[in-house]
């Protein structure tokens, strides 16, 4: 094992801190806000810096309502409504893309930028054809012939591992399994090989078995298209089997990043442990760091957001806000107090 | 072919569906009081005259007995005489129904067109100026009386303007109409190939079915615009715009999806529409089914008021089956 991680280690350093080659993706300082009943309104984003390389795989965890979905939408530059971009840049393939027109932003979006969405059955148009539905992205961003636009579909249906993939054109959403469904929202994300692809939580509703088969697709596939995924996710041990580097997320701020091995061997945010002694078998480790989460959160927090669960907080961490500091290669956290591994 | 199964099942419980409607309203317009025996023979009729029209009309018999023979007539095609017209109920219908009919469906057509493109245009922007003007329009149109409404447009383009030709019936007096066929006045001046008719029926159509039609889009726009309003929302549309398919597209999708509630709008409209058009019908003299139902009623003329119903109740029938096979048409997950 310490070989196989070693080499994951290094492999994955190159593709990530090597610092020469140029992100695909640089999203900065990136802000969302929804109006709250007051004057102020709800930060939602606080302040979002990510960076994705070419062909990389970087995962994205964290619990319901840390703004992970917020995020996915954010990045095509449709924040769920109400909520609006307060701040903030998304520089993608050159271009500074929250700042384009509508129009230019829209014709990115499902073409060099697209997104897997979790509960496919209804994300589908209940009254298209899926290989219609398919096919409509080849034209619409591609521009090619619907015969071709067809043959397209076909073959990314055979790519998603459908089985009859000739009668499943023809089938409408509500003939497909869940599972089904999730590759034909896979397959419209892939046909026209985006660059970059954002998953969405995409196996939330499958059953644990699907799950793990559309995991392995969606990872083979976009290594396959070249395209570069975020992986969002709330189950942080699935983020341990593909993704490069894995960022927690937590009340709409990063607060460690690190490749994976170092999140998983030496996790030094309070949050990160917390979530990894959730899934951990030793009782001890689960009760030495989770704490209940009270419901109770003060209105507005000049220091670190995870303060008021943090069984190690000190005065500082109500405060002031934590730097974003590397405590290893290409390792970040925010946290006055990261918790050393000896 | 299950949609070949349902229209038959459908057909089946069309006769019992048009028994319960005749008795119903059998019923309902003998309790009107009234004794038409009276009101044929005038003031100055004798008792025995009264007695003797009443025992001929079978006004002496018990009620079920006056219904069984009445239904008995209509397997013979016979529903009665109306003794205002002294003609047979079925020939007045057939010549004044479809005056209705192409009032009404001409009328609804303008209201569609107005309907959807306003609902739909307000859907799209749901704080934009269109959809305060569609919130505008909705309550106008519900608000105002169509006959005051007709009023106001005679005022307008026949008295002050001179644009319109005289509310007097379907067509002018010194024309001659074509023979009927149909009995749309319009349909059968274009099958005999008579223009003038043609345009002479046109010009008398543009007032009532102005009138109706406006204040009809009404419910229509309010419909579409709600369910388009959500269709919008919906999470397949929602994802539609994350995967760049443009606007027009998604709104075009989102119009099929919408299309069912908009259909059932519509076809409860159209049958609506037949009776309720009857206000309109009296101040343009349209001479239409409705007006003779009226009529009807407020004479005890009870032959023209059942004719009326059973006539009404077909159609909306004939509308109902069209709209479930229209259903079946939209919806995959219905036809399957």
């Amino acid at each position: 094992m310490s070989l196989g991680a070693a080499e994951v280690i290094s492999k994955t350093r190159n593709a990530s801190v090597g610092g020469d080659k140029p992100p695909l993706i640089d999203i900065r300082n990136l802000r969302v806000t929804f109006p709250s009943g007051g004057a102020e309104p709800k930060a939602v984003l606080k302040g979002i810096d990510l960076a994705v390389q070419p062909g990389e795989i970087v995962g994205l965890v964290g619990e319901s309502g840390a703004g992970k979905t917020t995020l996915a939408r954010s990045i095509l530059g449709l924040p769920p409504s109400p909520g609006r971009i307060a701040g903030g840049e998304v520089h993608f393939e050159g271009r500074q893309i929250l700042s384009l027109s509508e129009s230019e932003l829209r014709r990115l979006r499902g073409h060099r930028l697209s997104v897997v969405v979790p509960n496919p059955r209804a994300e589908l148009n209940p009254l298209l054809k899926v290989g219609d539905q398919i096919a409509a992205m080849a034209k619409i961003h591609l521009g090619v012939g619907g015969k071709e636009a067809r043959r397209m579909a076909l073959e990314i249906l055979r790519e998603v591992q459908i089985p009859d993939p000739e009668r499943r054109m023809d089938a409408y959403p509500h003939e497909l399994s869940g599972g089904m469904a999730q590759r034909v929202v896979i397959a419209m994300a892939l046909i026209c090989s985006p660059a970059f692809v954002i998953s969405d939580d995409a196996t939330s509703g499958l059953d644990v078995t699907v799950q793990a088969q559309i995991l392995a697709l969606l990872a083979k596939l976009a290594a396959d298209h070249g395209s570069a995924m975020l992986f969002i996710s709330r189950d942080v041990g699935i983020t341990a089997h593909f993704c490069d580097r894995i960022a927690v997320l937590f009340s709409g701020e990063i607060v460690e990043i690190a490749p994976r091995e170092p999140l998983f061997l030496e996790p030094a945010h309070p949050y990160t442990l917390m979530l990894l002694a959730a899934f951990s078998h030793s009782p001890k480790l689960r009760d030495s760091w989770s704490v209940p989460d009270t419901g109770r959160r003060r209105e507005r927090n000049a220091g670190c957001q995870y303060a008021d669960r943090c069984p190690i907080a000190q005065p500082v961490c109500r405060t002031q806000r934590p730097p974003f500091a590397e405590i290893g290669p290409g390792h970040f956290v925010r946290c006055y107090f990261p918790v050393r591994h000896a | 072919m299950r949609i070949l199964a349902y229209l038959a099942k459908r057909l089946i419980f069309v006769i019992p569906q048009l028994l319960g409607i005749v008795l119903v309203s059998f019923l309902l317009v003998k309790s009107i009081p009234g004794d038409p025996a009276v009101l044929m023979l005038g003031p100055t009729a004798t008792p025995s005259a009264i007695a003797s029209l009443r025992q001929q009309l079978g006004l002496d018999q018990p009620l079920y007995v006056q219904f069984l023979i009445y239904v008995r007539n209509l397997l013979h095609g016979d529903l009665g005489t109306s003794w205002q017209t002294t003609r047979p109920v079925l020939e007045d219908l057939l010549q004044r129904f479809p005056a209705t009919l192409e009032l009404v469906t001409l009328s609804l057509l303008l209201a569609i067109v107005v309907g959807v493109t306003l609902g739909v245009y307000a859907a799209r922007k749901p704080n934009g100026w269109v959809a305060r003007l569609a919130d505008l329009y909705g309550l106008s149109a519900g608000a105002l009386p169509d006959f005051w409404f007709a009023l106001v447009l005679i005022f307008i383009f026949y008295t002050v303007l001179g644009w319109a030709p005289a509310p007097l019936g379907r067509i002018d007096m010194i024309v001659i109409p074509p023979l009927p066929v149909t009995g749309a006045l319009t349909i059968d001046a274009l099958l005999a190939g008579d223009l003038q008719a043609f345009w002479s029926a046109c010009a008398h159509l543009v007032l009532p079915v102005l009138t109706l039609g406006l204040l009809n889009a009404g419910p229509i726009l309010k419909m579409t615009q709600a369910t388009m309003e959500k269709m919008l929302e919906s999470d397949f549309s929602r994802f539609e715009v994350l995967c760049g398919v443009p606007q027009n597209l998604v709104v075009r999708h989102a119009l099929r999806n919408a299309l069912p509630s908009i259909v059932t709008i519509i076809s409860v409209l159209y049958g609506f529409l037949i009776g309720g058009a009857v206000l309109v019908e009296i101040v343009f003299s349209w001479g239409g089914a409705g007006q003779y139902a009226v009529q009807g009623v407020l004479n005890s003329d009870i032959y023209p008021v059942l004719g009326f119903v059973l006539f009404s109740a077909i159609f909306s029938l004939i509308v109902y089956i069209a709209v479930d096979l229209i259903y079946f048409l939209l919806d995959p997950r219905i036809s399957n």
